[in-house]
């Protein structure tokens, strides 16, 4: 199982003002806003935990189906290797900043990051989501264990998105924003 | 405070932060801020701080959990004006 949260820097500076008022008490906790406030770039730090808490609520309800609001309970531990703890669930996370973007990927296990980045070509957001949707089968279906029966991209009650492929399902993780979209699968 | 009063209120409020005009349009007790309204998930946030202050309340982690469409965020609002 896999999350991931990417974010479009520029866009992000336009979307959310965090300096408001009782904006970072509400989303962090008091170790996250010590981390904020100490970066050598605070708004980077913002989007970096913000994206960790993402990845891994995603990761968190695929294997506890469910949908809710609660991204402080999400703790951000940025002694190496990160990790997002929340309630007795607990992942790993990597998190890769550039000046464009960034990405984070959670996992169970401590390992590389498998996410893939794209760039849309279009500025009309209602497509990104189906471009990025085409381009994760597209991937997938040419590995060659995947020939033959499509694949075919399903979404529970939760909007939680899965891969059906004949009888087996596969784990996936699709985030878009902006200028960006990422997916990744195992 | 009626419910059609609640209602035009906090579409005062999502108004800011949508980014499908269509489901705004028709905007009902049964709209999903995330799945139909497609507001970023960073501005819920912004969403909960205007309802703080349109309504002089203060909202906890644990209202905010459910906070993902009209009909719970009417709930929590009513709950915490009558609390």
């Amino acid at each position: 199982m896999v999350g991931n949260d990417i974010i479009d820097i520029e866009l992000a500076k336009s979307q959310s003002n965090w300096t408001r008022a009782r904006y970072l008490d509400k989303l962090f906790t008091k170790e996250e806003q010590e981390y904020i406030i100490t970066a050598t770039n605070p708004s980077i730090m913002v989007w970096a935990l913000w994206s960790m808490k993402e990845a891994a609520y995603k990761l968190y309800t695929q294997l506890h189906p469910s949908r809710f609001y609660n991204p402080k309970s999400f703790n951000c531990k940025l002694q190496q290797p990160h990790q997002v703890i929340y309630k007795d669930f607990h992942c790993y996370v990597n998190t890769q900043i550039t000046s464009d973007y960034i990405l984070s990927e959670a996992r169970l296990d401590n390992c590389d990051m498998n996410s893939m980045v794209i760039e849309f070509q279009t500025q009309a957001s209602q497509s990104h989501s189906q471009i990025l949707h085409e381009k994760l089968i597209d991937v997938m279906s040419n590995r060659s264990h995947y020939d033959r029966t499509p694949l075919v991209l399903q979404k529970d009650s939760f909007g939680i998105p899965k891969i059906k492929y004949g009888q087996e399902e596969i784990n996936i993780s699709l985030s878009h924003h902006g200028r960006f979209g990422s997916y990744t699968f195992i | 405070m009626t419910k059609d009063d609640l209602i035009a209120k906090l579409k005062i409020i999502v108004a800011p932060y949508v980014q499908d005009e269509a489901a705004f349009k028709t905007l009902s007790e049964d709209t999903d801020f995330v799945s139909d309204l497609k507001i970023n998930s960073a501005n819920l946030v912004d969403i909960i701080l205007d309802i703080e202050d349109e309504f002089d309340i203060r909202l906890e982690n644990e209202d905010m959990e459910q906070m993902l469409d009209v009909k719970s965020a009417m709930a929590i609002v009513t709950a915490k004006l009558n609390g």
